[in-house]
């Protein structure tokens, strides 16, 4: 007999209407969008990205340039549409190197206990009392700008979170029976974790990294905005909102006003679909 | 945290619409309304006012770092002291020099030049100018310690000879040092009072040591810098009694003018006047100045062959940058020198202007066949691509595209690097720092009146010399004109001297950018050229009425 709990039994029917997610539907909607559009950026673009036309310089919406053009005469609707790939691509790699660290360290901590739980709470606590910007500035000063950089070193400053959220879903995880007749089986603590263990932790941890994915995505747009990031003529949102801030002065508001409403959809989308999706698969019960 | 983010993220995104809907049918304002490139008129002067004022308010880019020049030079901090303190030479708005504390000038020989001082001359605490306040100033800014050492380095001597005389001797004829004598090399300070002041002259709470027509009343750090008129002054009494000092970055001096919280301004941005170009009362005046925009090629080569500088030169679209990256207020130029540097043959150096041919305003289609030419006839044509390196500031960025694109046109790969603009300036002095650009977007300006002040830079020698130019033959020059007193004469060498130079295009010209002085409509008299940093202009700005 094993230990694995019988399935929940199906509620009785009722006549109550179900609450339809719509924010949650909306938000998912649009995601698909941005990523399609993403995927597809090269056939929608009318131009691009890093075309140069110093004949249309700060140009407002219009037939030729639907959202307008920056300070360079480029299209930003064109840039927009390409720069939702890094947009995008870069924080599924911060969150995906962020989640081997974090998900190990968390697991070890919860699965050994001991003096290596309390180390890596301590070493997690510390990471957590250091601002995340800044270290990762500190790893670019020594490394260099570029957005490999602030990928890895964004990665590294994400790793605490999940590493305390795995720890504290892992302790609760590692309490239940099936551990336990594993063991009695004679199966290895590696084995365990990650054949079993991790596995069943992963509805959770894929919630929370959905839920996380906005702010990976502010994170590099904040980086990129400070110089940091991705470099001219790269169409990356945070980018192109720092080179389009002097425009404003000027009067001319586009240049800022597309790339930074298209990182606030994009984050908030994200953060209404993550904690609806989270919610779905038990990470916030 | 993903509440706060949320939050953050909606806030965001409800400005974000409300601006759209407030910005409406915006066209961008600099797209529309930026001014015709080939009108832009540079006057040295604004009309002379007419009545007195009690207090202004002035705007500065930053803080002063110093109030002592010779540690610490800068442009806020001659923007201010120019007004406290005087020169023996003075910078004039038309960018002429012409005597000043200095009473009479004579040359026995062309290596001797004999200073008489003025007489009648008070600091602010009242006691008189002397000659030996002249000389231990002269001998402070000549210590190698200080930043106008390098102006002294033809002078064998400075000695007292009379009771109002000094004799300078020189190695060789010096055509420039009574131009810099009108700059931070001619300040006269009270030998007293630095002396007791030690360290902590020219720093905050310390009285100034000068004799300018208005006294340092205040300074209070991280707040302002007051001035208020000195009643002793021996020159003509100023119109306006006090000046307060602030400063503000671009977009809030923006603001600050357009709300009338500040009188006026000397932008150094051309962005910042951009911005306040046909706004309710402000005035803009436009004068001329040293300063430009160039490419400087560096050490690392993807520029070493001067026919691929001379290509991209040719298929630069200048007039294109000037009306998108700077409102239309910079002018395509084709030489590293301002007008404002023409202080004397005018028409000489006018004329020398239109004759370069090698950097066009707009590429026309020959141009750029010519320039594709070069690069296919090129003997060390760069291996990758060609690093631009920049900073992320609006103009300087729509130059880094500007020259992509010419580069691409002529069949050269380029990419972009940027740094943060605090990082910026450490391209200029910092040979590693550059190391991984091929050629730098920069801005330059000259403090004398003299195109020979710049060609120094293109001796084979000279530590701005980056690219690594050599040419016996312009060495030769830039020495001879250095040594030729009589203004024609230079004039003509400095003008073959500007012919070799662009010729091997050491640096490419982009635009010349001129002085932007930004007014109250109520207000008038100080002058609009680069004249500002050496000339005392708040003494002559005063109302628009009497």
């Amino acid at each position: 007999m094993t230990a694995v709990p019988a399935d929940a039994p199906a509620p009785a029917p009722t006549v109550r209407r179900v609450r339809r997610p719509v924010a949650a539907l909306v938000a998912t909607g649009f995601l698909a969008l941005v990523v399609l559009a993403a995927v597809f950026a090269p056939l929608l673009a009318p131009y691009a990205p890093d075309a140069v036309d110093l004949s249309s310089s700060l140009v407002g919406t219009g037939g030729e340039h639907l959202l307008g053009t920056d300070a360079s005469g480029q299209d930003l609707l064109s840039r927009v549409l390409y720069g939702a790939r890094t947009s995008l691509v870069a924080p599924v790699l911060l969150l995906a190197l962020a989640a081997v660290i974090g998900v190990s360290l968390g697991t070890l901590a919860a699965w050994r206990g001991g003096w290596i739980d309390t180390f890596v709470s301590r070493l997690t606590d510390v990471m957590y009392a250091f601002p995340g910007l800044l270290f990762v500035v500190l790893i670019i000063a020594v490394f260099g700008t570029g957005v490999t950089t602030s990928v890895l070193g964004l990665g590294l400053a994400f790793a605490p979170t999940i590493a305390k959220y795995t720890r504290s879903v892992a302790l609760a995880e590692r309490a239940k029976p099936y551990i336990d007749a594993y063991r009695v089986q004679g199966m290895g603590g590696a084995r365990i974790c990650v054949r079993h263990l991790v596995p069943n932790l992963a509805r959770s941890i894929a919630g929370y990294l959905v839920v996380l994915f906005g702010e990976a995505l502010m994170s590099l747009a904040t980086l990129s905005y400070l110089g940091f990031g991705t470099q001219p003529p790269s169409s990356d949102w945070g980018l192109m909102v720092q080179e389009g801030q002097s425009a404003i002065v000027q009067g001319a508001l586009l240049p800022a006003l597309v790339p930074g409403t298209a990182i606030a959809a994009v984050v908030v989308a994200f953060n209404v679909a993550g904690v609806h999706l989270a919610d779905r698969l038990g990470t916030r019960r | 945290m993903k509440l706060k983010t949320s939050i953050a993220a909606l806030g965001l995104a409800g400005l974000t619409a409300v601006a759209t809907a407030c910005s409406g049918a915006d066209t961008g304002p600099a797209g529309g309304t930026a001014r015709d490139v080939t009108q832009l008129e540079l006057t040295p002067t604004t009309a002379a006012a007419a009545g007195a004022v009690d207090s202004v308010d002035w705007l500065l880019e930053d803080e002063p770092d110093s109030l002592d020049l010779d540690t610490q030079g800068g442009s806020a901090g001659r923007t201010v002291l120019t007004n406290v303190c005087e020169r023996l030479y003075q910078l004039q708005p038309d960018m002429t020099v012409r005597p000043w504390l200095v009473d009479k000038a004579t040359r026995p020989d062309p290596k001797t030049l004999v200073l008489t001082v003025r007489d009648g001359v008070t600091f602010h605490d009242g006691s008189a100018m002397t000659v030996d306040d002249v000389l231990f100033s002269l001998r402070r800014h000549a210590d190698p310690d200080m930043s106008e050492a390098d102006e002294f380095e033809n002078v064998t001597s400075m000695k007292k000879t009379g009771a109002h005389e000094i004799t300078v001797r020189f190695k060789e004829p010096d055509a420039l040092f009574t131009k810099a004598l009108a700059g931070d090399a001619g300040l006269v300070y009270q030998q007293k009072r630095v002396q007791e002041q030690g360290k902590d002259f020219g720093t905050p709470g310390q009285a100034d040591a000068c004799s300018g027509p208005y006294r340092l009343a205040s300074w209070k750090s991280g707040d302002s810098v007051t001035l208020e008129r000195y009643d002793g002054y021996w020159g003509d009494k100023p119109l306006t009694r006090k000046v307060v000092f602030r400063w503000a970055e671009d977009s809030a001096m923006v603001n600050a003018l357009r709300t009338g919280a500040a009188d006026g301004a000397y932008t150094d941005s051309v962005g910042t006047a951009a911005a306040l170009d046909g706004k309710k009362g402000i005035d803009l005046h436009f004068g001329p100045s040293t300063a430009t925009l160039d490419l400087i090629p560096t050490e690392r080569g993807g520029l070493a062959d001067p026919d691929i500088r001379k290509a991209l030169s040719l298929s630069l679209d200048r007039a294109g940058i000037a009306k998108s990256g700077y409102g239309g207020l910079a002018q395509p130029w084709a030489t590293p020198v301002g007008s404002g540097a023409w202080g004397y043959a005018k028409s000489v150096f006018t004329a020398a202007q239109k004759e370069l041919t090698g950097a066009p305003a707009s590429p026309t289609p020959a141009d750029i066949a010519r320039a594709k030419k070069l690069v296919q006839n090129a003997e060390h044509k760069p291996d990758g691509p060609i690093v631009i390196g920049t900073d992320s500031t609006q103009g300087r960025l729509v130059i880094a595209n500007g020259v992509r694109a010419a580069l691409q046109q002529i069949g050269l790969k380029a990419q972009i690097k940027t740094v943060p603009s605090a990082e910026y300036g450490e391209f200029y002095g910092d040979k590693s720092a550059r190391a991984d650009i091929d050629v730098l977007v920069a801005d330059w300006y000259i403090s004398k009146s003299d195109p020979v002040g710049f060609y120094d830079n293109g001796v084979s020698d000279d530590s701005n010399n980056w690219v690594g130019f050599h040419s016996t033959a312009y060495d030769a020059k830039v020495e001879q004109a250095k040594r030729t007193l009589d203004d024609a004469e230079r004039a003509e060498l400095v003008v073959d001297i500007q012919r070799r130079f662009t010729d091997a295009a050491v640096w490419i010209p982009v635009a010349q950018t001129p002085t932007a002085l930004a007014l109250s409509d109520k207000l008038t008299g100080p002058p609009a050229s680069m004249a500002y940093l050496y000339h005392p202009w708040a003494a002559s700005l005063g109302a628009k009425k009497g």
